[in-house]
């Protein structure tokens, strides 16, 4: 039986695995998979409101399909930033990029 | 679909999802990593297959297909190593973003579980296809039209960015250009 609960709680596990990837990894790249993951589990967390606890369905899928234009938008710029970085440093790691560090 | 149905696909694919999304950042290949964020988000398409939303789970199916095929020429371009042959390590700050990460996986997964939330259960056969294009011809089409222009403003931006020279075009201002 699935209920809410579990739901929500395989959408926190799969948010907790997106932040390992944006805090851990070293390439910008794989940063933005990190935040791809995150907003997925945010998205897993809509559909299962929709499912379980929301009359209004169809208002919340319209929701989703804003989660979806947002992935695909945070991809594109973030995208743009690591080709102009590259261009700039040749590098895409994260850790060579330390002009506003303290 | 059935509670028992509903069940016998969540558990699985969910469970499924959890490894691969986990596996994208294990592994030392980009291009793997690339594939195996694909099928992460094509079993959480699945998942919300499983969950009455059939419009948007496979509208998830073929916007991540999409987008991760992108994804993985990217991966190509920028990593040194893309088959992954020598085993490099992509990982700084391991012991304190893996704690992080743990910390507030497991709260929120606390929280969900132990709050009390309605149960107003979903009819099986909403929310459709039809039911969610009035809905963006209706009420929602501002919001819609907002996604448009963000969509053609992040297109315009994107390219600007990226392309040669940055917005101030090829010859760059005093101070902007950077040694190659």
């Amino acid at each position: 039986m699935i209920t809410l609960p579990v739901v929500l709680a395989f959408a926190a596990v799969l948010f907790g695995i997106g932040l390992y990837g944006v805090l851990g990894q070293t390439n910008a790249v794989m940063v933005i998979m990190g935040v791809e993951l995150m907003l997925g589990a945010a998205m897993l967390n809509v559909v299962g409101f929709l499912r379980f606890a929301h009359q209004d369905s169809t208002s919340g899928a319209f929701f989703v399909l804003i989660l979806l234009t947002l992935m695909a938008l945070e991809a594109a710029i973030g995208f743009g930033l690591v080709i102009s970085t590259f261009r700039n440093r040749r590098t895409a790691e994260v850790d060579d990029l330390t002009d506003l560090s303290g | 679909m059935s509670d028992l149905a509903t069940a016998l696909v969540f558990w699985p694919v969910g469970a499924l999802m959890l490894v691969t999304a986990l596996y994208v950042f294990v592994t030392s290949s980009m291009a793997r990593a690339g594939l195996l964020l694909l099928a992460a988000l094509a079993l959480e398409g699945l998942l919300f297959l499983a969950l009455a939303s059939e419009f948007l789970g496979v509208l998830m199916l073929l916007m991540m297909s999409a987008e991760m095929v992108i994804m993985v020429f990217f991966m190509v371009m920028f990593m040194p190593d893309p088959g992954g042959l020598m085993g490099m390590d992509m990982v700084h700050d391991k012991r304190r973003s893996a704690g992080a990460a743990v910390v507030v996986g497991l709260l929120l997964a606390v929280v969900a579980v132990l709050t009390d939330w309605p149960a107003q259960m979903l009819p099986p056969d909403a929310p459709d296809v039809r039911a969610i294009g009035f809905e963006v011809m209706g009420r929602s089409m501002f919001s819609f039209l907002f996604a448009g222009m963000a969509i053609l403003f992040t297109i315009v931006g994107g390219i600007m960015v990226a392309k040669q020279g940055g917005r101030y075009g090829v010859g760059a201002p005093a101070g902007e250009a950077r040694e190659g």
